[in-house]
């Protein structure tokens, strides 16, 4: 299918391979898992959430479905895809981390923190690593301003951060992988 | 109504308030101990999954008979985690206590579930008067309060719609049943109250605009878009007890004759979407909504609707758009919702609050609500104070009540012994105030006369080392990036304001460009379709009206008063201060910018430095040598010593 | 049932359904509008231009969403209507790549129409000049889109709609990095782009050009 070369994430994605081969076989049975929906507009918004939800992320392949399912042209399903700050198009890193910008946070040094993970992890807000462990998002507010500055590292809230605080946590993500697959590795020699 | 109807709707709903009190009454004649911990997202955050775990663990370990229970939040973030331990048998009254950490969980449990000993030591108060513990409310933060929106909250579990009962919920909707709807409608007008959303609109009038739009099927929707970033009440609240905001919304499609309702969360708050869904289908189980609501002829399907991040959908027509799946752009009013709303039907959108304070009043009465707060703006406020506060958290206030309490009584003033500077209420809508307004009091008008605006309850308080023109800066930042794009001057403008915003922070304003952003403001403001662009160039107006020499100093001095804005200070160390050979602030500097000087003391490289200020908290107190200055050519220079000491080290090392 | 209105001092006399603007656009009077059609049944309002004073009202207001009623007075040519469409105007155009020579709706472009009607120049003093960083979209079979032309009227999207019951332009993104998409048009042939002007027509700035044959 034709593209609009104006949209860089989409494009992006669309010349990449896709690792994951789970993703293919959920787009490609797309059509039936749209079927628990009702076929009305009104249900374009949560059909993408959950589609998000699943793939954690939205390819060009699943608006197309989401479109034919609806029966609504691709444009319109990508511009409200585009409107909303939830979607995106490109897959994010193992490791979600997401900067709370919000006021309290701001007031508190929330973007030195951003500053930080960007040059941590050699990537800008937004941007993925080249190895998709790490991925860096800016987010507006998570309410839990009496912490800030506030940081999600997937669904964990990291709140009193410090610049200093951010090299600890690497460390910490570090050793738990380790960790885990040493008790992987137990596991397997083990049986 | 026909009257043996309304005894079987009060019948039907003695039943189950029967139901709930024994569940509650057999709880209290169970001895053993309750440990009610606060688990509402900021109550997570702060590691209330890791205290509740320990302390199962503990009992379990200990053979003890104790129950652990999940309420939501009490609003003292400042305290997370909460804990309050109700242990009859111990002769001690209910005890609150604070920041208890997994340690201090098992320590509790040892201490207290065994050993009867309360650990004074740890105790933040007793939850009733009692002559062994002080109570919480001989603290500020406690007694200056008056909870209607809130009063559940942090004291039943949200998730066991019984508990909501045996506290005297669901009664309102009961009473409501056997009401005309005008009759509901008309205590509403009367009680006064007005939309916590944040225009302050009456919330009588909006119902009965609804009430006589002709037949169709009419909708209710809560707005739960809480998109002001510094603002959360409403998610606390929907975690907390959302059974108070069914309720309200219950009588409120009931007044309006509504069948179908919405409550529209942002799906940022999962466990809001989780736990509000839950207790719809419970309310449903017992009758409380769906079809026949109580015996009587009204029904009622509540759903949830998530909203993807847009903070232009808490406008009601934007909110509107995104439900019918397009994109969240605002058209212009009216027709007014209340008239022509989703899918063309009457709707009424009211905010969390507003159809929280919906029960307290039909069941306590207009007369009653108008008691609290102001002639104009009867009830009370609920605020998320944060920043640079002691005790900040949630908190619910009568109206009228002034800035200053709120600030230095209910939230203990200023941290860090530092001194007030601003108070940002009503985000990005709103205004800076700055301390010659601290006597103003609290309610919409009085707000809204003063520059800033009620907004929906955000309220960042500000000290001395902030800049007005970052906060500015950081607002107008936020509104761009959120602008939905339709018109022209929102879209446009907000982009140059922010343009200019930039500039000035950075150390590159020019002459004019103050009178040049007072100009865009107001062609803004007047040209914008939807309250979102009218409302956005407030952060700037305000501050430009009472900071206006910060603006100046940063244009005419290239100063930051605040140093904050990054581009226009630095950091270097004081050469008298510093101490020979610590290295505390070398270990912190993300960018190894510290160094040695050939005294054995320590210099910046500002090259390399990115102005994080890790070095300034790093460094003991008893040294205090690094310094902000602003502007930065103010600061010393201190050369990087041109040999390499390792190098010349091992050189004499070899000779 | 015919309502009377003043406008300007001239009584018009017209059909009591009617916008204000549409009022005043059948009697000649011009009132600078962008984004506002006859067949809409809810106008946008988006271009914010249209503004007159209505005797009553604190503020000017946008016309095409002011209905007409009995014995309205109306002003279109005040201090603060056309401080407003002025700076409206400029700050379309401190978006806008102003390079008329180049540009095929030279002379016949409505942004040109508006300044010379509004008395301002094309390249406003005092605003920067802010385009987006996007490249121009070649990838349709018969169309070009300049965003950095585009007034984002939505015009086009509502032709479009109107041609084939639903359209295959829409808006993506969101606030100033707002633009227009054809995404997934598989095939042009199939869609009746390749016979179908409208948009391109109605298109008032020149942002939606038609590919010549051997651009194609």
């Amino acid at each position: 299918m034709t593209l609009n070369p104006n949209l860089q994430p989409l494009q992006l994605f669309a010349m990449d391979v896709d690792p994951f081969a789970k993703d293919e076989i959920f787009i490609s049975g797309l059509p039936d898992y749209l079927k628990q929906f009702d076929r009305q507009r009104g249900q374009l918004i949560p059909i993408l959430q959950k589609v998000q939800q699943e793939l954690t992320y939205l390819p060009a392949e699943a608006l197309q479905a989401v479109a034919d399912y609806l029966e609504i042209p691709v444009a319109e399903v990508y511009g409200v895809a585009t409107f909303y700050n939830q979607f995106r198009f490109n897959p994010p890193g193992k490791h979600q981390i997401k900067v709370c910008l919000g006021t309290a946070c701001h007031v508190k040094g929330g973007d030195i923190i951003l500053e930080n993970f960007e040059r941590k992890l050699g990537i800008k807000e937004g941007e993925t690593t080249e190895d998709r462990e790490f991925s860096i998002e800016r987010v507006a507010c998570v309410g839990c301003c009496a912490l800030a500055p506030v940081v999600l590292v997937g669904e964990d809230v990291q709140g009193h951060m410090a610049p200093s605080k951010v090299e600890g946590l690497f460390v910490r993500i570090q050793v738990e992988k380790e960790m885990a697959q040493r008790k992987k590795k137990r596991h397997e020699t083990g049986e | 109504m026909k009257p043996e109807n309304k005894d079987q709707i009060y019948q039907q709903f003695e039943a189950i308030r029967r139901q709930a009190e024994e569940r509650r009454d057999a709880a209290r004649r169970d001895p053993s101990p309750t440990i009610l911990i606060g688990t509402a997202t900021c109550g997570i955050a702060s590691g209330a999954l890791d205290t509740k775990l320990a302390f199962e663990q503990a009992i379990l370990e200990q053979g003890l008979d104790a129950r652990v229970r999940t309420v939501g939040c009490i609003g003292h973030c400042y305290a997370e985690p909460v804990v309050i331990i109700d242990y009859p048998q111990s002769g001690f009254p209910p005890i609150f206590y604070h920041e208890v950490t997994a340690g201090k969980a098992r320590m509790l449990v040892k201490h207290f579930l065994e050993g009867g000993d309360p650990l004074f030591e740890h105790v933040y108060g007793a939850m009733v008067e009692n002559d062994m513990i002080p109570s919480v409310m001989e603290f500020s933060r406690f007694n200056q309060e008056k909870r209607v929106v809130m009063e559940k909250c942090g004291h039943i579990d949200p998730e066991d719609i019984y508990d909501y009962i045996a506290h005297g919920g669901y009664a309102a909707l009961a009473k409501a049943l056997t009401l005309d709807p005008e009759t509901i409608i008309d205590e509403i007008k009367t009680c006064g109250l007005r939309g916590r959303g944040g225009a302050g609109f009456p919330t009588g009038r909006k119902w009965e605009l609804a009430a006589d739009s002709p037949e169709g099927d009419k909708i209710i929707v809560c707005n739960a878009d809480e998109g002001d970033p510094g603002a959360y009440m409403d998610r606390t609240i929907l975690e907390s007890n959302p059974h108070q905001v069914l309720e309200g919304m219950a009588i409120c499609a009931l007044a309006v004759g509504a069948h179908k309702a919405i409550v529209y969360v942002r799906s940022e708050y999962p466990l809001a979407v989780k736990i509000v869904s839950g207790a719809i289908a419970q309310a449903k189980t017992l009758g409380l909504l769906g079809s026949g609501i109580l015996n009587s002829a009204f029904n009622l399907e509540i759903e949830v609707f998530q909203g993807s991040g847009a903070f232009v959908c808490g406008e009601e027509t934007g909110l509107i758009q995104s439900i019918e799946g397009f994109r969240g752009m605002p058209r212009s009013r009216p027709p007014y919702p209340a008239q022509e709303g989703l899918y063309g039907q009457p709707t009424v959108i009211n905010n969390v609050k507003t159809l929280a304070s919906v029960p307290p009043i039909i069941a306590n009465g207009a007369a009653w609500y108008r008691t609290i707060g102001t002639e104009n703006s009867p009830g009370t406020a609920v605020f998320s104070v944060v920043g640079d506060v002691v005790h900040a958290g949630l908190v619910e206030i009568p109206m009228g009540v002034t800035l200053r309490t709120l600030i230095f009584d209910i939230c203990g003033g200023i941290a860090n012994q530092k001194k007030f500077k601003a108070v940002q209420i009503g985000g990005p809508s709103g205004g800076c105030l700055p301390e010659t307004f601290l006597d103003t009091p609290i309610d919409f008008d009085s707000l809204t006369t003063a520059g800033a605006m009620m907004g929906s309850g955000g309220m960042v308080v500000m000290d001395e080392d902030s800049c007005m023109v970052d906060v500015a800066r950081y607002f107008l930042d936020f509104t761009q990036k959120e602008s939905c794009g339709k018109c022209t001057f929102c879209r446009i403008g907000t982009r140059h304001l922010l343009d200019i915003l930039q500039r000035i922070t950075t150390g590159e304003g020019r002459t004019g460009d103050l009178e040049q952003l007072e100009q865009l403001s107001e062609d803004i403001k007047d040209g914008s379709l939807c309250g979102l662009g009218k409302t956005a160039p407030n952060p700037v107006l305000t501050s430009l009206k009472y900071f206006r020499d910060e603006y100046e100093a940063h244009i005419n001095e290239k100063r930051c008063p605040g140093m904050m804005c990054r581009p226009l200070m630095t950091y270097y160390i004081d050469l008298d201060k510093c101490a020979r050979g610590c290295d505390a602030c070398v270990g912190c500097c993300p960018t190894e910018a510290v160094f040695t000087t050939s005294t054995r003391k320590k210099g910046i490289d500002q090259d390399l430095c990115v102005k994080c200020g890790e070095c300034m908290v790093a460094c003991p107190p008893q040294y205090d040598a690094v310094r902000k200055v602003s502007p930065p050519g103010l600061a010393p220079v201190i050369e990087r010593p041109v040999k390499n000491p390792d190098a010349s080290k091992k050189a004499s090392d070899n000779s | 049932m015919m309502v009377t209105i003043e406008v300007n001092g001239r009584q018009l006399t017209v059909k009591q359904n009617l916008s204000v603007l549409q009022a005043c656009l059948e009697n000649d009077i011009y009132i600078p509008n962008l984004c506002f059609m006859e067949d809409m049944p809810h106008p946008p309002a988006s271009c914010r231009l249209c503004f007159v004073e209505v005797a009553g009202m604190q503020r000017p207001v946008t016309s095409c969403t002011v209905k007409v009623a009995p014995a309205m007075v109306v002003k279109t040519d005040t201090p603060a209507v056309r401080r407003l469409q002025r700076s409206g105007l400029r700050f379309l155009l401190s978006v806008h790549h102003v390079d008329c020579q180049n540009c095929p709706a030279n002379k016949n472009c409505e942004l040109q129409r508006l300044a010379r009607f509004l008395k301002i120049g094309l390249k406003p003093k005092h605003l920067e000049n802010h385009l987006q960083d996007i490249a121009i979209v070649e990838n349709h079979a018969y169309l070009t889109y300049y965003p950095n032309r585009c007034v984002l009227c939505a015009k086009c999207i509502h032709a479009c709609r109107m041609s084939h019951g639903h359209s295959l332009i829409s808006f993506v993104g969101r606030g100033f990095n707002t633009s227009l998409s054809f995404a997934g048009i598989c095939d042009f042939e199939q869609t009746a782009c390749n016979t179908c002007r409208s948009c391109a027509d109605i298109c008032p700035v020149g942002a939606l050009v038609l590919k010549t044959a051997c651009e194609r």
